[in-house]
């Protein structure tokens, strides 16, 4: 058998474990064929297929303790056997599978506000602490030209933790910023990644949903010393980068 | 620079300066763990300094510059040598060329002694020439394509960084790889790649323990048929039973039969440059400071009565 479809087929066993479509653009004649089924039948294939599994789970795991720890148990397990069943799960840097799955996490709790908002905040927590080696405060002077367009940080992120009523995770993670209703803005060049913003600030990061020039921003009433704190730490950075 | 002008380079297989015991840096572990004077060399894998970006064509692997100095700090004064796991040198579709570029910057930054990598593969084409991580390690079959591919591939890295590029063997769970009868098995597959590429092995005792338990051979017998002379670094570490089958998990402490494999393979063994113990860096935590200790002294007791105590 060649080296690449014994490889390719093994893999997608793995990669696939619900789907029988291994063999997709792959030519193997009958010994191959029956080696291939032998080896996904035996016990140390389905050793390896739970291994990979739950090296996946553990990884999700990890991106989203919080969120998931929010969840009944059966709709925790339902989520990760469709994030792992898609392929996904097996990428070997953290920050790239913990933001991947949340992403995914989020696009499936909008009708939990709760969990929804926690998976919002450990993904702005992840995407702060991971600007942290890379972010420098850029020189204001650009402030200074009205055509200059600015946008949210790359590694910026808002947080609403609205308050709710009767709700069951009163006393569940950061239950105090739920009960308060604390809006949380994260940004890598704060010390502790976080601080709650000021109702010019929020304003200013909802205005820039799209980049936005300084000289519209300023004739919108945000003031140029917003502008230079929340581009200090982060929240806000000039269009031209990166 | 040819390899052979360069002093820490063996020429042809001869002595590289044996360093003693090494361990791996983690950044969780007291810094005074690797100046304690037990930890004679360190073993970094890079990708754990790193970040992966992605870009327009293809990711990047970079260098996150704090983790890189903190490492750098801690292990200040100790030689270093490299432990690759991302590099899937044995990946038919094509090995990682953003370790490669990584790997190059990062020994501009930090020169290191020598440069292994597991023998295996872990990733396959997707569509479009993107790349697909399977999520776990695989081995090679023993076939004449596969040591051709991965010994071409090793001398390519062997000549890119100028020092020895070491393979390690690994542990996997399948009783029985596809093999050529030219090759013969998957330790013969190691003969065949140090003569194919001119490069050395990383033999790790407990790879081939679990090996051994779980497909029920004697790692003796395995040892002896290897090319000993090539083994520039031993691994030594612990794992634990897992559906029936003992897991190469770098999860605690070396079982006694692998230090008794230590002690078999030292003397036979004349080119070694270092023994590391080997740890996942979650349960180095956990196993905390003072039995990693107790492991490195063991494993220097055993050092010692090969090369006599400094």
């Amino acid at each position: 058998m060649a080296l690449i479809d014994y490889q390719t087929v093994l893999g997608r066993m793995l990669r696939e474990q619900r789907s029988d479509d291994h063999l997709r653009d792959v030519t193997l004649d009958e010994r191959e064929s029956r080696y291939i089924e032998n080896v996904r039948d035996s016990a140390e294939f389905r050793f390896y297929a739970s291994v990979q599994r739950s090296w996946c789970i553990t990884r999700a795991t990890k991106a989203a303790h919080l969120t998931l720890s929010l969840l009944p148990q059966e709709e925790r397990q339902r989520l990760l056997d469709e994030w792992i069943d898609s392929g996904a799960g097996a990428q070997s840097f953290f920050f790239v599978e913990a933001d991947l799955f949340l992403d995914f996490l989020g696009k499936r709790l909008s009708d939990r506000p709760r969990e929804l908002t926690m998976c919002q905040f450990e993904r702005a927590t992840l995407r702060a602490g991971d600007g942290v080696s890379y972010f420098v405060a850029p020189d204001p002077a650009s402030l200074q030209n009205p055509d200059c367009f600015l946008r949210r940080g790359s590694y910026a992120g808002l947080v609403r933790f609205e308050k709710g009523s009767n709700d069951v995770h009163e006393q569940g993670p950061l239950a105090d910023l739920f009960h308060a209703g604390m809006i949380v803005m994260f940004s890598p060049g704060l010390p502790q990644l976080w601080h709650e913003p000021s109702a010019e600030e929020v304003d200013l990061w909802e205005v820039l949903d799209q980049p936005a020039s300084v000289r519209t921003l300023l004739s919108h009433g945000h003031s140029s010393e917003t502008l230079e704190t929340l581009l200090s730490q982060g929240a806000i950075e000039y269009e031209y980068e990166k | 620079m040819s390899p052979q002008d360069n002093p820490q380079f063996p020429p042809n297989g001869k002595l590289i300066q044996p360093l003693g015991i090494g361990f791996p840096y983690f950044a969780e572990l007291p810094a005074d763990l690797y100046r304690s004077g037990l930890v004679a060399f360190v073993e970094i894998t890079p990708e754990t300094l790193c970040r992966q970006r992605a870009t327009a064509t293809t990711p990047q692997i970079e260098i996150v510059p704090n983790r890189l100095a903190t490492a750098q700090e801690t292990c200040a004064g100790l030689p270093l040598v490299i432990h690759g796991v991302e590099l899937s040198i044995g990946s038919a579709h094509g090995l990682n060329n953003a370790y490669l570029k990584m790997l190059d910057s990062f020994q501009k930054e930090w020169p290191f002694v020598w440069h292994s990598e597991h023998l295996g593969f872990q990733t396959i084409a997707g569509d479009n020439n993107s790349t697909l991580e399977i999520g776990v390690p695989l081995p090679m079959p023993a076939t004449v394509e596969a040591v051709e591919l991965v010994a071409a591939r090793s001398a390519m890295i062997q000549q890119r960084y100028r020092v020895p590029f070491l393979l390690e063997n690994p542990a996997h769970y399948f009783s029985a790889l596809p093999a050529d009868v030219e090759i013969g098995d998957e330790y013969r597959f190691l003969n065949a790649f140090t003569e194919k590429s001119g490069c050395y092995l990383l033999l790790d005792l407990h790879n081939l323990y679990c090996n051994a338990v779980n497909h029920h051979f004697e790692a003796r017998e395995v040892i002896d048929t290897l090319p000993l002379d090539r083994v520039i670094e031993i691994h030594v570490a612990g794992g634990s039973w897992r559906d029936g089958f003992w897991m190469d998990a770098h999860d605690g402490r070396v079982p006694e039969p692998v230090w008794e494999l230590l002690e078999y393979v030292l003397p036979l063994a004349p080119n070694v440059g270092g023994v590391v113990f080997e740890l996942l860096e979650d349960y180095a935590v956990r196993l905390g400071t003072s039995a990693i200790e107790d492991e490195l002294r063991r494993a220097w007791q055993i050092w010692n009565a090969r090369h006599g105590a400094n």
